[in-house]
């Protein structure tokens, strides 16, 4: 009798007893893991920069944040085609293909991770040709994943000088009687944020001088750049940027009315495709130059007057880093 | 009814007594390091992290192993950034993680060279796969030190290669990791 009852019994509770141990075994074994987990210390630095803020040292018109590496070179080839539409574009031009405005080829290489040295020659697009330039960019503060840092900075600093012959014309922009005449000179404070993965942002202060300018103009001048750069997807993103320049309203009158030269904010808008190591970038912009000291001070053509043009740069990046063996 | 109450008291003690016992037997490692090789016709990459950190239990087997993406380091710095951006998209999965169990792990209370099965989950790139793979151990006075290698295929984590750069990647890469464990607490 008390045998058959122990069966009963257990019939009817072994199987709650069982359950309850294999469930209690499971999280038992499920709190090892999340101990264990919890002893995992990894170390690193605490405040991690950020990265990639943007891809190339161009957004379309204005430079980035963004500095190449120590012993890398960047080999940079801009292109500016004429007018798409309006009375220089159009069909007769197969749409401004035909015409170049401007073109420039510029090295830039990386003393330190965060110091670049570059040298370019560009066509030039308006009174002034035959440029050559020398830059220096300086990354001197980055952002950081923490927000430590919420903002990284860079300093970019250019010279160029003109190779082409002087003009007879006194109240010409390319009238040098010396070789300082020649020579521009470009800062800019470049303030860049990464806002997200897919969106980043930067302003930029430029002060712009011109040792020798057109009659009336200006030879010093302010401008804030504006850019952005929003990710549409893991290798494209759409760019744009815009440059606000301060003239000085009695002297851009001068020129408006006795010149006929109207002067215009130069925006742009592109595409940008990263394959690897090379970086493109197909854009339209009004602005006929490439160089700042240009573009900023003399864009004349107005996308309003259908006076924008296609353009396109090419970025290929070259390591010459050893490889380090253990 | 009496009967089930003492084996509950007695499987409550075991098992307190189990937890006591792996205060003793965890171990941890900081600065375990894993690398991985890509082998392709145009260019061999190589990446290094010395900053993973692992943990493992003797008495129930567990291991973690974990790692920060952006802890790698490459030879090229271009190589590092596509490696963050593009492939493991380190914004969104940061981390890299294996979390496993040691066949007969309680060999590894004394000393000597042992070659033990690891089997569990891989997770890079936000993709769990389970993995199988046999793993040096060496013990020594409280000192394990391990050696695993192992093959990654990157589409098993969906890390897509563009067909335009897809000759300087491997669609398998070689993972290798070294560390060296020392008591741990709990």
């Amino acid at each position: 009798m008390p045998r058959i009852k122990m069966d009963n019994y257990s019939s009817d509770n072994q199987m709650k007893y069982i359950l309850f141990i294999i469930l209690s075994a499971i999280s038992s074994s499920v709190f090892a893991q999340e101990d264990l987990e919890k002893l995992v210390d990894l170390s690193g630095p605490k405040s991690e920069k950020v990265t990639a803020t943007f891809k190339a040292g161009n957004l379309i018109n204005l430079k980035t944040t963004e500095t190449i590496h120590r012993n890398e070179l960047d080999f940079r080839v801009d292109h500016r085609f004429g007018d798409i539409a309006g009375s220089n574009g159009g069909g007769k031009n197969f749409f401004g293909l035909d015409n170049s405005t401007d073109i420039r080829i510029g090295f830039d290489y990386g003393i330190r991770d965060n110091l670049n040295i570059g040298i370019a020659r560009a066509k030039g697009a308006t009174e002034i040709r035959q440029l050559y330039e020398a830059n220096v960019k300086y990354r001197f503060l980055e952002q950081t994943i923490d927000n430590r840092i919420p903002v990284s900075i860079a300093f970019f600093g250019s010279t160029t000088v003109s190779a082409m012959e002087a003009s007879e014309d006194q109240s010409s922009a390319a009238h040098f009687d010396r070789f300082s005449d020649r020579l521009n000179y470009v800062s800019q404070l470049i303030i860049a944020r990464k806002f997200s993965s897919d969106f980043s942002f930067t302003i930029v202060p430029t002060y712009l001088h011109r040792n020798f300018t057109a009659y009336n103009d200006q030879n010093n001048l302010f401008a804030v750049g504006l850019g952005g750069r929003v990710k549409v997807s893991n290798r494209m993103a759409l760019v744009a940027d815009y440059v606000l320049p301060f003239r000085q309203s009695s002297k851009k009158e001068y020129r408006e009315n006795v010149t006929g030269q109207r002067y215009y904010h130069a925006l742009g808008v592109g595409l940008e495709i990263e394959t690897g190591g090379h970086i493109f970038h197909l854009n339209f912009t009004n602005a006929t130059a490439v160089q700042e000291s240009q573009f900023i001070s003399e864009t004349n053509s107005s996308w309003g007057k259908g006076q924008f043009r296609w353009g396109f740069s090419i970025a290929r990046r070259f390591s010459f880093n050893k490889k380090t063996k253990e | 009814m009496k009967k089930i109450n003492i084996y509950f008291i007695l499987w409550f003690l075991i098992g307190s007594m189990e937890v006591f016992a792996q205060q003793n037997i965890t171990f941890t490692s900081k600065d375990a390091t894993i690398s991985f090789f890509s082998s392709a016709p145009l260019e061999d990459i190589e990446a290094k992290s010395n900053l993973a950190g692992s943990a493992l239990n003797i008495s129930t087997g567990d291991i973690i192993f974990k790692v920060k993406n952006t802890s790698f380091e490459f030879d090229k710095k271009l190589m590092q950034e596509h490696f963050n951006e593009n492939y493991m998209e380190s914004d969104k999965y940061p981390f890299s993680e294996f979390k496993g169990k040691i066949e007969e792990s309680k060999k590894l209370n004394d000393n000597g060279n042992y070659t033990l099965k690891v089997s569990g989950t891989l997770q890079i790139h936000g993709v769990n796969k389970p993995y199988v793979t046999l793993v040096a151990f060496n013990v020594k006075n409280s000192v394990i030190k391990t050696l695993a290698s192992f093959d990654v295929r990157l589409s098993d984590h969906k890390i897509t290669i563009p067909s335009i750069v897809g000759k300087n990647i491997a669609e398998v890469v070689k993972v290798k990791i070294d560390a060296t464990y020392k008591n741990g607490q709990l």
